[in-house]
């Protein structure tokens, strides 16, 4: 016997060491990444002490960069060089020209109608760029945390829509990330703050970033933060401020806004350094293709004034949701670097009839929420009374009925996960077929929301119209991602959907991005995959384990028992060997066997059974 | 299909007046329990019956938060289902009901905020007087017909306040 256990790289020295997990906020400006070190959640930095990565992205002839230096390159290489890659995310083409804005990129239709952009490299889509960002993040987590990830919890806008989502879940399985959960951004910001001020009752965060605002309202008791309403515009942030003053000057230079790439970036620079000098001085003077001049605060102030009125509509709109008095809210947080505009925290304590707390650092407190829920999640001390996060879904979720209207199936602000179902009929006698045309948005009409899915249901047997009962389900999970199932009643005829937007990728495409990837990191692919199922074999001995110790005796007879054991003793000498598909066959022999007993622990844990409609039979 | 109540469930007697801080209290409690985020690394099925279990637990304490729904449920309980559409006859509302129908669209011309607050007053005491006749008579045999009634009104109420909330946003343009 060994007197001293040598781990080998990459593998546990003891199985109850800490999993690394970490939080990753994917901003329009800016990205970070952020983890639980000695207790505390921290940014993690670079080895320049930095902990902000811009997320920009430049492709070169033969490698990729990603943070400052692209940042930099944007001017001189604007084609090449993408900055605020997440305002595309789950877009098509079509929406990118309405965000009303000249974007300076050679733009082609891919495969599935994403915007894509012609770079040196090649086509690439936004969720590869995004992956680009995410892949930068992970190399710096595993570095500075020492060892392999568990996973990662990624935050999105809390009103990004279900495309938006898929596509940033896409993106994170392209960069190599196993995705505990998408986190929306206020909740995030809201575990930090509530942490760290032992906050209770009612809070808002106002969360305006680069590209998107969110606002949402929680109730805080004893570590569950309950999103009560939510709201926001997934198209509304610092940029557009930038846009503002930009377009400001083009008119006082008497310039026309037709400009070459490089020279409208160059603008946009000189916009965004005059937005944040006008946060502490009162007048900022600028020069532009000869005119010169100076922007005063209060000109600025007219300039974004209904920028910020949009964002105190979605406010009123969520406080109604909530079905609160606004003086009932006791803490306002500012979040995301856009707060620090001093007419945009003036008009926000106006709304809510109090100071916003801004000594929250806006730049960092997503990414430290999400490291927290990430380690909790990760399974790191849990202990039954930590934190746990109730969110809702932005934006109603129906179908497309006759006339062309949308009728709500699950409205927004719903608690999630959720499932609910709702019966349709035929409306034409000997009706085979039924087009199912998922919608998401809040107006009536189904021009007016946006178009997630459309599958048919075929094989309905011919009967008069109305006859026949088709009961469709929705279905959305704590991502907040819907799966849409559809069954006709009587025949038993079914369609089921994952949602994948119309704007999504390819399970194909993703499939080769991955590749793709694993090949430029140099990975040896087939001791990876060792590797994770190595992981994933110690993670469920692991959990076998704590289960039996705890309800081992009370749930199991001794047979049951001895069949789990030996199928535990086999796994161990299978973890002891490097075959790979002998792993994977025993993890999943032990997977199954104990199933059952994993049912009766939940049935225990909860002692009231809940009543209502089972799943399984919609599913299968 | 379970034969345990939604009042089981939050450990509530099966009332239409409930204690609404024990149930958003026990509500936390279980849904501590069957969140999927306390699932993370668990077998796919387990996974499935976390989401399965949670979203039915929130669609109980959706249904016992609201009144309306908390009464209809009771009713259901007791064997009475109260259809979500038909139209039956309450000539005693009607009037009632097409008088509202007139000043909502009076507002939804004029705009005017301190009618629309007026109105709002106006529903939330229709509202309170539905709950109080509803407590009255549900638990009575003799009167399910009458509870019913209630019933449908309440809907009717609920389905008026919504409009009124659009009309607020629609102002808000």
């Amino acid at each position: 016997m060994a007197l001293l256990q040598i781990a080998e790289p990459g593998q546990s020295p003891q199985p109850h060491e800490r999993r690394l997990a970490v939080g990753i906020d994917l901003g329009t400006t800016n990205s970070l990444v952020a983890a639980l070190r000695s207790g505390v959640a921290e940014p993690l930095p670079d080895a320049d002490g930095n902990v902000i990565v811009p997320s920009a992205v430049r492709y070169l002839a033969d490698h990729v960069e990603v943070g400052r230096s692209a940042k930099d390159a944007v001017q001189d290489d604007p084609f090449n060089t993408v900055v605020s890659v997440k305002r595309l995310m789950g877009r098509g083409l079509a929406d990118v020209k309405q965000l009303g804005e000249q974007l300076p990129y050679r733009f082609v239709a891919g495969e599935s109608q994403m915007p894509c952009i012609e770079t040196v490299q090649g086509v690439k889509s936004p969720v590869e760029i995004s992956a680009e960002i995410l892949r930068v993040l992970r190399l710096r987590a595993e570095a500075s945390l020492g060892g392999e990830l568990v996973g990662a919890v990624i935050t999105v806008p809390a009103y990004f829509d279900d495309a938006q989502r898929q596509a940033t879940k896409d993106a994170a399985r392209i960069a190599g990330l196993n995705v505990l959960r998408l986190l929306n951004e206020p909740t995030a910001a809201a575990v930090a703050y509530g942490l760290d001020r032992q906050a209770e009752g009612l809070v808002a965060i106002y969360d305006l970033g680069g590209g998107t605002f969110d606002i949402s309202i929680l109730r805080l008791t004893r570590g569950v933060f309950e999103v009560l309403a939510t709201g926001g515009d997934s198209a509304l942030g610092g940029d557009d401020f930038d846009h503002a003053i930009a377009d400001w000057i083009l008119a006082q230079a008497g310039v026309s806004s037709d400009l070459a790439p490089g020279a409208q970036r160059t603008l946009l620079k000189i916009a965004c350094d005059t937005k944040e000098a006008l946060s502490t001085t009162e007048s900022v003077a600028l020069e532009y293709g000869g005119w010169r001049g100076s922007l005063g605060r209060a000109v600025f102030e007219e300039l974004i004034e209904s920028l910020i009125a949009r964002s105190l509509k979605a406010c009123r709109r969520a406080i109604r949701d909530a079905d609160i008095d606004a003086q009932a809210i006791g803490a306002v947080v500012m979040v995301g670097g856009s707060t620090r505009v001093p007419r945009v925290r003036q008009a926000v304590g106006e709304l809510f009839g109090r100071q916003p707390l801004t000594d929250i650092d806006p730049d960092k407190v997503v990414a430290i929420g999400a490291a927290i829920q990430a380690d909790t999640l990760a399974g790191n001390g849990r202990d039954g009374s930590e934190l746990l996060l109730l969110d809702v879904i932005p934006l109603s979720l129906g179908l497309e009925t006759m006339g062309g209207l949308m009728e709500k199936i699950i409205p927004r602000n719903t608690t999630i996960p959720v499932a609910r179902a709702q019966d349709f009929t035929t409306y034409k006698d000997g009706q085979t077929a039924m087009m199912v045309h998922v919608l998401q948005g809040e107006r009536e009409l189904v021009t007016d929301c946006r178009s997630l899915a459309r599958f048919e249901l075929h094989g309905i047997p011919p009967m008069v119209a109305g006859a026949a009962k088709i009961r469709v389900t929705f279905q959305v999970d704590a991502d907040g991602l819907l799966n849409v199932a559809a069954r006709e009643l009587a025949s038993g005829i079914e369609a089921t959907i994952q949602v994948k937007p119309s704007y999504g990728l390819t399970d194909g495409e993703i499939a080769r991005m991955l590749e793709e990837s694993l090949d430029k990191a140099g990975a040896d692919k087939a001791m990876r995959a060792l590797r994770e199922r190595q992981v994933e074999a110690r993670r469920l001995l692991e959990a076998v384990a704590g289960a039996l110790q705890a309800d081992g005796e009370r749930l199991l007879d001794a047979e049951e028992r001895a069949a789990i054991e030996l199928q535990i003793s086999e796994l161990q000498q299978a973890l002891d060997g490097q075959d790979g598909d002998l792993l994977a066959r025993r993890t999943k022999s032990l997977s199954d066997i104990t199933d059952a007993f994993a049912a009766r622990r939940m049935d225990a844990s909860v002692q009231a059974a809940l009543a209502g409609r089972r799943l399984d039979d919609i599913e299968e | 299909m379970s034969n345990t109540s939604y009042f089981d469930l939050f450990d509530l007697p099966p009332a239409f007046v409930i204690d609404l801080e024990k149930l958003a209290a026990n509500y936390r409690e279980r849904a501590r329990s069957v969140h999927p985020d306390r699932f993370v690394d668990a077998s796919e099925r387990e996974q499935r019956q976390a989401l399965e279990r949670s979203a039915n637990l929130n669609e109980s304490y959706r249904t016992l938060k609201s009144p309306t729904q908390r009464a209809r449920y009771l009713l259901a309980l007791r064997g009475h289902d109260v259809p979500l559409e038909a139209t039956v006859q309450d000539p005693e509302f009607l009037l009632q009901q097409m008088q509202w129908r007139e000043d909502l669209e009076d507002l939804q011309e004029s705009g005017e905020h301190a009618g629309i607050a007026s109105f709002k007053a106006q529903l939330k005491k229709a509202r309170q007087e539905l709950d109080d006749a509803f407590e009255q008579c549900w638990q009575d045999d003799s009167r399910l017909a009458e509870a019913e009634r209630l019933v449908r009104r309440m809907q009717f109420v609920d389905k008026l306040s919504q409009e009124v909330r659009q009309l607020e946003e629609r102002l808000d343009d």
